[in-house]
């Protein structure tokens, strides 16, 4: 089984982000990461080929600084990494350069991929689109918010996650899932590994490589301007003797400024 | 015992003068303010409470307080561990967690000042945004800067950067007596007298009430990388302790921890973070180990030989956590050991108690050997890299009244085998109300003395924290 994990390094989501004086997200303090539903993705496909055999390729769209993500992909299991040059402007326009990549290496493997998994959202700019986009470029069967993955003949079952439950769909190969977050954590690299991949050379596609469709970065749409959420109102103490009062006094408040 | 006066309905109005809308009595007054974390040590409630705001209003409601003989307790954010915080005799609290300004900074002498009450989450995360770091990393990032400075805490970054007296430069203090003055100075050495300044760093509000805080900044190290190390026991982690030292590979945090707690902890944030068996060996005991640095060739080039140094010395393995997500995780386990154990036990006590780094094994051998002796579950984790281990006696079966008897029993014991080893009672909570008997034993009666004196000199009527830290009511 040949898995592709496509992969994007977002800005640490721990640490509050605030608009420079430019009206642009400042990220100066926020260290890069993997993207932690592309890294539940990965852990997802390692686990797979562990259990049944194959290799796990993962690929980011991006610059010479989104290494760092495919080094630490090596780190945790990934066989190889492929670094497209680019960026999408968009959901569409990233979805066609991770189409693009697609076809390129499955071109020189002579074979698709047998799954490929997205993360359901980034956790930037929490869009949830480029798998479904990426899906329908390809052509392929596409499941979303899969939480587990097991083999079924040719074809394999995926356990999905719903609004209060899951459900368990059958789906031929080959396809793309998006991935919701597991019961299980990624791994940790060990020193081995990390060290082995902080050496590893990363293989690089150049814009130019892809066949892609004339037209197909255009933008379909553009953002105007980033902006923060309205701060929080202070709220009203309400204070009385009884809870009964206390009660009575809240239904108005409420009721003077229409909520009720 | 020093004499005291209960508050009258007229010197409560003569507070309220003095703190307009600032003091509370009664019902007004949260039954949080009898306790702090540790609850086990006694509650009592305070006759009235201040929500201080200013220097100018603690001055005067203290000088009230001196003047007529009222206790006075001040209080930070309640995190404390050892009733510290605790108006044993009732009186007045005073409350600074409204003032929690951060007032300015110096970034040419690397100092930020601020009112007591910041909280160190807010210290750490504002330094960050200017690219400093306050190093004092204590676990309970909810706790005041106030109360960090009072009880001289630790924490984790304390075997590279030490513990908050060193980055403490200079404070504003209000008297018992009701005087405002200064100690120290926002410079890097000092030769000028009796160190005040440092009397008052981890005097548990005994001595004074500090208003204002200038302290030491670094700018922040630009990447941080922690390493999960297995072993197949204790001793085994431990036993590398002194050798990651010897390397000099300066790491910022070396904690080791147990496998049982590690287990609670996970249940208890509901993630598996620690790798339970390596190729079919069960860890025992781990170490977590971060190193900052510049870049991350430099810190991988620790990591390496940090690695080569423990696989040598039977480390199951080592994991890298190299991402944000990742590193916040493994130290996610950590942080929450305190609630952990909380959260699956009824009655428990602890003693943050320090020993030389070769001890810390056979310290902790003879700890958890005797608390079997003593009939108590114990469960332990710490500070490798300083010698300073927090070990919780637990309990789900006994009744309050005898658990408490054996948790006596066992704390003479430890702590009489602490000093024997060439250690302290505690490394970082501090003496409070839960340990004065023990830190009696410890020291002996001419430092306590010493102690005692000090404080009369500070506190003539011995109305600030009575019975705390250096003698019991």
């Amino acid at each position: 089984m040949e898995i592709l994990v496509c992969m994007k390094q977002v800005p640490d989501d721990s640490v509050e982000i605030r608009l420079g004086k430019d009206g642009q997200p400042d990220l100066s303090q926020a260290e890069s990461q993997g993207n932690a539903f592309d890294t539940y993705a990965l852990e997802m496909a390692v686990r797979y080929i562990e259990a049944n055999g194959g290799a796990v390729t993962v690929l980011t769209v991006g610059t010479e600084d989104d290494k760092a993500c495919l080094r630490n992909s090596l780190s945790v299991g990934a066989a190889k990494v492929v670094l497209v040059e680019g960026s999408g402007t968009d959901a569409a326009g990233t979805a066609a350069l991770l189409a693009g990549g697609i076809k390129k290496l499955e071109a020189e493997n002579g074979a698709a991929f047998d799954m490929v998994f997205c993360g359901r959202e980034s956790t930037d700019y929490i869009g949830g689109e480029v798998g479904e986009i990426l899906a329908e470029t390809l052509k392929r069967p596409f499941v979303t918010d899969v939480v587990e993955v097991e083999p079924a003949d040719a074809k394999v079952v995926v356990k999905k996650e719903l609004e209060s439950g899951y459900l368990k769909v059958e789906s031929p190969i080959p396809s793309v899932f998006t991935i919701a977050k597991p019961n299980y954590d990624p791994r940790y690299p060990s020193v081995k590994s990390k060290i082995a991949a902080r050496r590893a050379k990363i293989p690089t596609v150049a814009q130019s490589e892809l066949a892609l469709e004339d037209g197909a970065l255009n933008a379909k749409v553009s953002h105007k301007a980033f902006l923060e959420p309205p701060k929080r109102e202070a709220g009203v103490l309400v204070k009385e003797a009884d809870a009964a009062t206390a009660v009575a006094k809240a239904l108005e408040i409420l009721a003077a400024d229409k909520v009720l | 015992m020093a004499t005291y006066n209960k508050l009258t309905p007229e010197l409560i109005e003569q507070l309220k003068a003095a703190a307009p809308g600032h003091l509370y009595t009664g019902e007004d007054v949260n039954e949080d303010y009898s306790h702090d974390e540790m609850p086990i040590y006694g509650k009592q409630m305070p006759d009235a409470l201040l929500m201080a705001t200013s220097t100018e209003e603690i001055a005067a409601v203290m000088k009230i307080c001196n003047d007529n003989l009222i206790p006075v307790t001040p209080r930070g954010a309640g995190t404390g561990l050892a009733g510290g915080c605790v108006p044993v005799l009732g009186g007045v609290v005073i409350d600074t967690t409204k003032m929690k300004k951060i007032l300015s900074y110096d970034l040419e002498n690397f100092t930020v000042t601020i009112q007591p009450g910041v909280l160190l989450q807010e210290l750490a995360d504002d330094c960050q945004r200017q690219g400093y770091l306050y190093p004092p990393d204590p676990g309970e990032k909810l706790a005041t800067v106030g109360g960090n400075v009072s009880t001289n805490a630790g924490g984790m970054r304390a075997v590279k950067y030490g513990t908050t007296r060193d980055y403490v430069l200079a404070m504003k203090v209000v008297l018992p007596t009701g005087e405002i003055t200064k100690f120290g100075a926002a410079v890097s050495k000092t030769s000028s007298g009796y160190s005040l300044l440092n009397l008052m760093i981890g005097s548990e509000g005994t001595l004074g009430i500090i208003t204002e805080l200038t302290l030491k900044i670094i700018p922040a190290p630009k990447k941080v990388i922690s390493l999960v190390i297995p072993f197949e026991d204790l001793e085994s982690a431990i036993s590398t302790v002194p050798l990651i030292k010897k390397a000099n590979l300066g790491p910022q945090a070396l904690e080791f921890m147990e496998r049982e707690i590690v287990l609670s902890s996970e249940r208890y944030i509901g993630r598996s973070v620690f790798p339970q068996v390596i190729d079919g060996v069960t860890a025992g005991a781990y170490l977590l180990v971060t190193f900052d640095g510049e870049d991350e060739d430099e810190l991988l080039d620790l990591v390496e030989k940090t690695s080569d140094l423990v696989l040598e010395q039977g480390a199951l393995d080592v994991l890298v956590a190299d991402s944000p997500a990742k590193i916040k995780d493994a130290w996610a386990a950590r942080s929450s050991f305190l609630e952990a154990i909380e959260a699956e036990t009824k009655l428990l006590d602890e003693c943050d108690v320090v020993v030389p780094c070769n001890q810390i094994a056979s310290f902790l051998t003879f700890a958890k050997q005797y608390g079997e002796e003593c009939g108590l579950i114990i469960k332990s984790f710490g500070h490798a890299g300083d010698g300073n281990l927090h070990i919780y006696q637990c309990s789900n079966d006994l009744p309050e009244e005898e658990f408490k008897a054996r948790v006596d029993k066992y704390f003479h014991t430890l702590y009489d085998h602490a000093v024997q080893c060439g250690g302290q009672v505690s490394g970082e909570h501090g003496i409070g109300r839960g340990k004065v008997k023990y830190l009696i034993e410890s020291v002996g009666e001419t430092n306590m003395a010493l102690m005692e004196g000090i404080k009369k000199v500070f506190d003539p009527n011995m109305i600030l924290n009575p019975g705390k830290v250096c003698y019991t009511l």
